[in-house]
């Protein structure tokens, strides 16, 4: 081993290798994005629906959830079935309603597979998402909401001046967990885009970037811990602050 | 709770169920195609199938020797578990009950590791693996799955030891309980809730996990459940017959565990997020 400076950050930052680098970077930000959309502002609104008076309540609670108890890996198998481009369940279905033109190679194409791959870890994870938000939606005093609806509030404005102020707190602690998370995604991009993140590195996000770097790209390249362990250093940074922001928030919390 | 008109109701009552069907579906289609042969894949993969072939499963189980793969599993985890709870009920109880020096430092540095992914870690964690020689063994993943799992199972216990009333051990300290006694004794029946949510989300999480061992094991004999079905996915990568068989004996047994013991998944997984 040989010290090098900071000669890791440089590549990682500039050059060839800075370009899958920020590639990457790119992706895994597209990761965060679109999860915070649909397991903060869609779960909020399932979560609220699952909470309201309706047939059934606790069979939907544990239906929603039923995805995260499976491997990350084995649903990334299952959903290559679902879309395999001509026995898949997806292009059948559209094929059958006549949707023809919509059908696509959803892994195969460059424009639709990280997209698809995000959706297939939000039909995963967004379960645990919807309850913990339906536990903060019960922990709301019924009588607030009552006393909101013999003033003659709408449902609408129930939601947004009760409900949502009420889990605000919620919002935040889920908000940093989705933020660490989705720059620690490696099984599912590993499961439907390959180690490489094909096609052409465009499902390529940190965590498949980095086990190439570092274990060797099955192949392709050779073995680099210290270019690794780099790319982990970036990740660790932008991740630490939030991880006792998390640390700070439950404890304080409790306090009060 | 959210009071609708019965319109409303309705129609987010459809809403649900067509969410429940995204659910299920895929699910289905694939204990579907696990009974299909290849040809019966292509032509109909809408229909149930024409006879039930259980040679995919037999051929599936073989290949991808799930047997070993589910014993190494099963040990991987209830030994993981296990050491969680010991290191972890006896911390939880020390910050819960001693008052020293540096407690609430020691405190908020294990709970620092709860949004903390233990695989930002993974090249130290190897390096130290390699050098103790447990590199491709259980025992150096379960070392890593008990030292990633601290931090949860701490934060929890305390709190459920928090809650235990004072009175309660000073009565019992009159008696004359030692600190061993009150632990044994009460803290630990007491805390027995949060130990089953402890063990079930550690339970889903090591089971589950396919970074560790697809890093730390490379000896197939010793591959874990998640790690022996990719394996087999790569080099069968076009039995979807096989593969879909695989999948379903991957998948089935921890749905009926999960559908026996749904409230506590349920209720453990949501309070111990985030409360």
């Amino acid at each position: 081993m040989r010290f090098v400076g900071l000669e890791n950050f440089r590549s990682i930052f500039f050059g060839s290798f800075g370009a899958e680098f920020r590639n990457a970077l790119g992706n895994s930000f597209y990761f965060f994005i679109l999860n915070s959309f649909f397991e903060l502002v869609v779960a909020f609104f399932i979560a609220v629906f699952l909470t309201s008076r309706i047939w059934g309540r606790r069979f939907f609670q544990t239906m929603v959830y039923l995805p995260n108890v499976i491997s990350m890996v084995l649903v990334g198998f299952i959903w290559a079935m679902m879309l395999n481009p001509q026995w898949g369940l997806v292009n059948q279905l559209l094929r059958n309603v006549g949707l023809q033109n919509l059908t696509r190679v959803w892994l195969g194409e460059a424009d639709t597979a990280l997209t698809t791959i995000v959706m297939v870890n939000i039909w995963r994870n967004i379960g645990f998402y919807i309850l913990v938000f339906v536990a903060s939606i019960l922990n709301v005093d019924p009588e607030l909401m009552d006393a909101a609806y013999i003033d003659g509030a709408s449902n609408w404005r129930v939601i947004r001046h009760i409900l949502f102020p009420l889990v605000v707190p919620s919002f935040q602690t889920l908000l940093i967990l989705i933020f660490i998370w989705s720059f620690n995604i490696f099984d599912i991009v590993y499961a439907l885009g390959g180690i490489q993140g094909s096609p052409f590195r465009t499902t390529d996000v940190l965590g498949t970037l980095f086990y190439r770097t570092a274990f060797g790209g099955l192949g392709s390249s050779a073995q680099d811990y210290g270019l690794g362990a780099a790319i982990v250093v970036v990740v660790f940074l932008m991740v630490i602050p939030l991880s006792m922001v998390y640390a700070y928030l439950l404890e304080k919390r409790r306090g009060g | 709770m959210l009071r609708l008109s019965l319109p409303m109701r309705i129609i987010v009552f459809a809403a649900l169920i067509l969410y429940v069907l995204i659910v299920v579906t895929p699910f289905g289609m694939v204990f579907m195609n696990s009974f299909k042969n290849m040809r019966e894949i292509y032509q109909r993969p809408f229909s149930l199938p024409e006879i039930f072939r259980f040679e995919n499963y037999e051929r599936a189980w073989t290949s991808a020797r799930l047997g070993q793969a589910y014993l190494n599993s099963i040990f991987v985890t209830s030994t993981s578990i296990a050491g969680i709870l010991i290191v972890s009920s006896m911390l939880a109880f020390m910050l819960s009950r001693f008052r020293f020096r540096f407690r609430k430092l020691l405190y908020m540095y294990i709970i620092m590791g709860l949004a903390l992914p233990a695989r930002l870690a993974i090249i130290p964690i190897y390096v130290i693996l390699t050098r103790m020689g447990l590199v491709d063994t259980h025992l150096g993943l379960i070392i890593v799955y008990i030292a990633t799992g601290i931090s949860f199972a701490t934060f929890l216990l305390k709190r459920f030891m928090d809650d235990i009333p004072k009175e309660l051990e000073e009565s019992a300290v009159i008696d004359g309980a030692t600190p061993r006694t009150i632990f044994f004794r009460i803290a630990l029946p007491l805390t027995a809730p949060g130990m089953v949510v402890v063990g079930l989300v550690n339970f889903v999480s090591v089971w589950n996990d396919f970074f560790f061992p697809f890093i730390i094991i490379t000896n197939r004999a010793r591959y874990t459940m998640p790690l022996a079905i990719s394996g087999f996915f790569g080099e069968f990568s076009n039995r979807w017959d096989l593969i879909a068989a695989a999948l379903s004996l991957g998948v089935i047994p921890i749905m009926i565990i999960f559908f026996f013991f749904s409230k506590y998944f349920i209720t453990g997984m949501t309070q111990g997020a985030l409360k």
